[in-house]
């Protein structure tokens, strides 16, 4: 069985590859890209703006703007090719994929050099040396270096070298964050037990921090490189030469100052370096054949199926009680249920999730990724079966609440032998569906460092660049998943149509 | 028995009871009659508080309920009508048996639930109950699998089983096919015959005069006429009445 979908698959990607192939190649004949950004008058850049200082970020002052290091050198590199510079938004994690897809010319955000990426895009002469850098809690004294970390959790961004210089030790309980800012959060607030991740990030965001504090010295030196696409070698010679001369010139050592990032590291720029340096070689990940994924994906998936079922029992009970206290409870306690469901149904599922992981401890009440997504899924459709039931009540015939009534039944025990049953029934096939529906929203909850079936994707996409064929395994897993419950609520429709 | 005075009843605008009254001694047979929407289902409604009532009294056994406004009933008024639901039982026009029960379980549900009896007597009470009206090979059916008439023995017993000491039908055949009307008939006369106080509305006005000791005339909301059956079908003392009459039995 799985062999056949994995020919298919295989059968699938290279068809991919072909028309990839053929297509660039018409197109690299025609027009080269230097000639395309000069005709443009500008040159488009990838970068992730969302808490992405100190490389870029919204101006305070100005949030309309954008600032930081990569900014002032993409404005460099543009005045030198004499063309404006253009800001192309993307998520960090799908930088490389948007490049290639022709999102932008090149993608330039503290993007590794490593060999896998090289696998797939160009990389320009490098423009920094970062290095990686552990934070922790200021009170902290059990860890004095990347060392002492085994069995403490440890943040990180997905995709990064830091990440694979951590699952490289073993015995690193490592968290995989979405953004930057929110690992130094939970830093803080004791949910994690240190961050690592390049010094540029670790200035901005950790080093301010009044709780937090540098542990140890920097270290897995590498360097970031601005990524092409493959075929685009006249524009990578062009970007070296600028970037050349930019050092030469010291404009690069300038920016660098301002943004306090200069170091003695960066005198190895001047070297003519095009090495790998400090990254822990994961090369194998690019080449494994694809069954090599599946333990990760399949424990993500057992994540996604745990997160589904325990909030969906979550949503199941609390619904009830609401539709219990909406149609049957006394005066304020029922528009109050009206008022949850309403807001629960009204405000995005997104929202609520953050508001409960980031926000809440703002003011003192911090959860585990797990109870966050657990309660936050489970309160946000618990709204939504709340109005199944009722329906599902307001389908019994009134006759059913009298026939237990006249036999001496209170309402409250008629409600619960006579008309729940008959209700729940109705609502089955609603509920079955709701189900598949959170099932597919459980990967919303990748957003606060959950890593189910979907996180699991995007980490090893990130880091082996294999987005298409993870994508379309992540795809059948999830549909081999949710397909069942599909049969399921059908089966019970059709159960209840020939009822009637 | 049952004593109701002056009971006033009102749907929203319509002020449908302006004070009627009626006196129900043990085990008298009282059959309603009138036409459709004069409030005979109401009134029979009104004894077991399956409807609220503005003003009035109604007095089953000693137990009694009062008026007022009953959309925040008070602790005793709840009690009030539990104690009256537990010695009157009714039997509805459209069966009202519990679908996702068997006939078994429709019929000890609430003598286990309510009266605390324990499961086995009360599943030997419902056999007994069911012998007598040739359905106890149906206790493991549902009642989707019954016949119409089936249906309706089955609640009637379901009402029995809870020993009510007066029995209240609300057209118990008009939802019946006309070939399963007497089968339902017979079981309703075998429960008089035992001496059952039983107040029913029908518009079968034979099954009223062979059955009833007395019949009540509604018209309109108000109860326009009440007399022994022979007097009401032979020689009504109220022009409404014998209009109502002349219409029904010539169809
Ligand atoms: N729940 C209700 N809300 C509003 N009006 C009602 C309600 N139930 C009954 N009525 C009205 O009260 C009046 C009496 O109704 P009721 O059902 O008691 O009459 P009935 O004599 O039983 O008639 P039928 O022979 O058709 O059953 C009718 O006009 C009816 O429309
Ligand atoms: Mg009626």
């Amino acid at each position: 069985m799985f062999k056949k979908i994995f020919n298919k698959v295989i059968f699938i990607l290279s068809l991919f590859f072909i028309v990839n192939l053929s297509s660039n190649a018409s197109f690299c004949a025609e027009i080269s890209p230097l000639d395309k950004i000069k005709e443009r008058g500008s040159i488009m850049w990838g970068a992730d703006a969302e808490g992405g200082a100190p490389y870029i970020f919204p101006d305070p002052k100005d949030p309309e703007k954008f600032i930081g290091f990569e900014v002032d050198l993409a404005e460099a590199i543009a005045r030198e090719l004499g063309v404006k510079a253009k800001h192309v938004q993307n998520a960090w994690d799908s930088l490389i994929p948007a490049l290639e897809r022709g999102d932008c010319d090149i993608a330039m955000n503290g993007i590794e050099i490593t060999p896998q990426r090289k696998e797939h895009i160009l990389f320009s002469r490098p423009y920094y040396v970062y290095v990686e850098q552990l934070v922790v809690r200021k009170e902290e004294t059990a860890i004095k270096g990347i060392d002492d970390l085994k069995g403490k959790k440890v943040g990180t961004l997905s995709g990064t070298v830091a990440q694979n210089i951590l699952e490289g030790m073993g015995g690193v309980d490592v968290k995989i964050y979405p953004g930057q800012v929110e690992p130094y959060e939970d830093l803080a607030i004791g949910r994690i037990d240190g961050v690592l991740l390049d010094l540029p990030i670790a200035a901005y965001y950790g080093k301010p921090n009044p709780k937090l504090k540098y542990a140890g010295n920097p270290m897995g030196e590498g360097l970031y490189g601005i990524a092409i696409r493959k075929e685009d070698e006249n524009l990578k010679n062009k970007i070296d030469e600028i970037i050349d001369k930019l050092l030469r010139t010291g404009e690069l050592k300038k920016i660098y100052e301002k943004w306090d990032l200069w170091n003695a590291a960066q005198e190895k720029l001047f070297e003519n370096i095009q090495g790998e340096r400090g990254y822990v070689d994961l090369e194998k990940s690019k080449s494994a054949p694809v069954y090599t994924f599946f333990p990760y994906l399949i424990k993500g998936a057992g994540v996604t199926i745990l997160i589904s079922v325990t909030s969906m029992a979550l949503a199941i009970i609390l619904g009830l009680f609401l539709t219990l206290l909406r149609l049957y409870g006394r005066k304020p306690f029922n528009n109050l249920a009206v008022a949850y469901i309403e807001i629960y149904r009204g405000t995005p599922l997104l929202i609520q999730l953050f508001i409960l992981y980031y926000g809440l401890p703002n003011i003192g009440i911090s959860m585990s990724p797990f109870l966050a997504a657990f309660i936050g899924l489970g309160m946000n459709y618990a709204a939504y079966e709340a109005e199944l039931y009722r329906a599902g009540i307001m389908a019994v015939p009134k006759g059913q609440m009298e026939a237990g009534l006249s036999l001496g039944m209170s309402q409250g025990l008629t409600v619960q032998r006579i008309i729940l049953p008959q209700a729940f029934r109705i609502a089955l096939p609603g509920i079955t569906n709701d189900f598949i529906a959170l099932f597919k929203d459980s990967s919303l909850v990748s957003i606060i460092a959950m890593v189910e079936l979907t996180k699991t994707y995007n980490i090893l996409a990130a880091s082996t660049l294999r987005f298409f064929e993870l994508g379309l395994i992540t795809a059948v897993l999830y549909f081999g998943m949710s397909y069942p419950l599909s049969l399921l609520a059908r089966r019970l429709e059709n159960k209840l149509k020939r009822k009637k | 028995m049952i004593t109701v005075k002056d009971l006033h009843k009102s749907y929203n605008d319509l002020h449908l009871f302006k004070g009627i009254s009626l006196n129900i001694k043990k085990g008298e047979v009282v059959a309603f009659i009138g036409p459709s929407g004069s409030g005979k289902s109401t009134f029979l409604r009104c004894i077991n508080g399956l409807e609220y009532f503005q003003k009035g009294e109604v007095v089953v056994d000693g137990i009694e309920l009062h008026s007022i406004n009953r959309i925040d009933p008070t602790k005793e008024d709840l009690e009030a009508i539990r104690k009256i639901r537990l010695k009157v039982g009714m039997v509805f026009q459209q069966f009202n048996l519990f679908p996702h029960m068997t006939v078994l379980e429709n019929i000890i549900e609430a003598p286990v639930r309510v009266l605390g009896i324990d499961k086995n007597t009360a599943s030997e009470n419902a056999l007994a109950l069911l012998r007598r009206i040739n359905l106890e090979n149906k206790v493991n059916c549902h009642p989707e699998d019954l016949s119409g008439g089936e249906q309706q023995r089955v609640a009637i017993v379901r009402a029995l089983a809870m020993k009510p000491e007066v029995m209240l039908f609300d057209e118990p055949t008009s939802s019946l096919d006309p070939e399963m009307v007497g089968e339902v008939l017979s079981v309703i006369k075998d429960l008089v015959d035992e001496g059952m106080t039983t107040l029913i509305v029908t518009h079968l006005m034979h099954f009223a005069r062979e059955i009833s000791d007395r019949v009540v005339v509604f018209d309109k909301g108000d109860i326009i006429e009440t007399g022994l059956p022979d007097e009401i079908f032979t020689n009504p003392k109220i022009g409404r009445t014998k209009l109502f009459l002349s219409r029904v039995l010539n169809k």
